[in-house]
């Protein structure tokens, strides 16, 4: 079983049928020259890679755009498609007034099972008051969230915002909501590897699709850039794999991932049990 | 002269997968109303191929081993890097390569209204970069 923590369903054909709205929000992300995949075709797609389940991570910044990229909506919608195979977080945008009635209603309303923030898009850092109302939401309804970290490829998104360091308070202050900084906050590999160490409600992916295929940026991050024991040995409860998808289909991303051969212990929490127990389902 | 075009869709169930199309262009060449003439079966894609070989596994399995052996997954290849054009990784040099090597179409004779085939030649469609829904045409011209 493999659980893909980091998907964009920027692409996904239900939520495509408008033109102009499938432009706008590929601009809004950055990603071009590719068209919209049926529902039947991503699932064939997964299932060469094994996946059985996939975080769906939706993208609000609407005081910026007027309306998210990815909304809440949409994310349900594909939910309700396959329940099993699909699940979706909430996303709202913290400079509206609305955002914490819209993150509860998307909890309760739509059952959607965290809070994906962006803050590189946001333009704020981790600890800006505005977010502080989300954070005790997820305190009190009991929902992780996945923080965009590091170096963010979308429009408009600057990593000053994202700097792993930056959330070390957030993660502090809230120590039984389970929070994963995305993409090892790659470049800052090592800022994450340290506050892994410390925080046991802290999790990354492995979503780093930026320079080289997956398996020769993997060996980079994984080996060189950490010391080639330190997932093994210190952070292996913590890892999610991550493809990145739609910035390269997840087989290809798992492909590399299988190429560093870590113990299979390690590659089952990496795969599965890790996911599960952020989600706090089991593992 | 006329001329006869059909667009087939298809999608492999693998990544990397031979797939026997020689009955859908027997039938188009069959129900197109050409009588004499050439029939041309072409892919609409870059990673993938078409060809003509013996329909054995065993035949199968060994061309896909070469072609593997020739393209490897693992090279450095200049194409795996993120391509600003697209926002994603270029990972299917493989996939251009086998391409390049297979040839984008095959081409027979057209007689009496029916293909003239060898009697052990299929017709393939090769996925070398999948699992996507592709496009190959069939093209008949004669009279």
């Amino acid at each position: 079983m493999v659980i893909d923590t980091h998907v964009r369903p920027a692409l996904y054909g239900p939520i495509c049928a408008d033109k102009g709205v499938f432009e706008k929000r590929c601009r809004e992300m950055n990603y071009h020259l590719m068209s919209p995949a049926p529902i039947e075709l991503l699932k064939k797609q997964y299932a060469l890679a094994d996946i059985s389940h996939v975080f769906l991570l939706p993208e609000d910044c609407s005081a910026e755009t007027l309306t998210p990229s990815i909304s809440n909506e949409d994310i349900f919608s594909l939910t309700a498609l396959d329940p099993e195979l699909f699940w979706g977080f909430a996303s709202v945008d913290p400079r509206k007034e609305t955002a914490a009635a819209q993150l509860r209603r998307a909890f309760t309303e739509y059952g959607l099972v965290g809070l994906y923030l962006n803050t590189a898009r946001l333009h704020m850092f981790p600890d800006d008051e505005r977010l502080t109302p989300l954070y005790e939401l997820c305190r009190e309804l009991d929902k992780p969230i996945v923080f965009q970290a590091g170096f963010c490829l979308e429009t408009n998104a600057l990593a000053k915002f994202c700097r792993p360091m930056d959330f070390e308070p957030v993660v502090n202050r809230y120590p039984t909501v389970n929070m994963c900084l995305a993409h090892v906050g790659w470049p800052w590999v090592q800022e994450t590897a340290a506050l892994l160490l410390k925080y046991p409600n802290l999790y990354t992916n492995t979503a780093l699709m930026s320079f080289d295929g997956p398996g020769q940026l993997y060996r980079k991050v994984f080996l060189e850039d950490m010391g080639e024991l330190w997932v093994e040995h210190n952070i292996a409860d913590q890892v999610m794999f991550g493809s990145d998808s739609p910035r390269i289909r997840p087989v290809r991303s798992k492909r590399g991932l299988d190429s560093l051969n870590f113990s299979r212990e390690t590659l089952e929490k990496i795969y599965y049990r890790n996911a599960l127990r952020f989600l706090k389902k089991e593992g | 002269m006329n001329f006869r075009l059909r667009e087939v869709s298809v999608c492999a169930d693998r990544e990397f997968e031979m797939i026997k199309i020689t009955d859908q262009v027997r039938s188009y060449v069959a129900e197109c109303g050409i009588a004499n003439g050439i029939v041309y079966v072409i892919t609409e894609h870059t990673t993938t191929g078409i060809t003509v070989n013996e329909s054995l596994p065993c035949v199968e399995k060994d061309l896909m081993g070469v072609l593997d052996r020739l393209a490897p997954e693992d090279y450095p290849y200049f194409h795996n890097h993120y391509l600003p054009s697209y926002g994603t990784i270029g990972g299917n040099t493989p996939g251009h390569i086998k391409s390049l090597l297979t040839g984008n179409h095959c081409v027979f004779p057209v007689v009496d209204g029916k293909i003239k085939l060898g009697a052990a030649a299929d017709i393939y469609f090769c996925e070398y970069d999948g699992i996507k829904n592709r496009k190959y045409m069939i093209y008949v011209m004669g009279e």
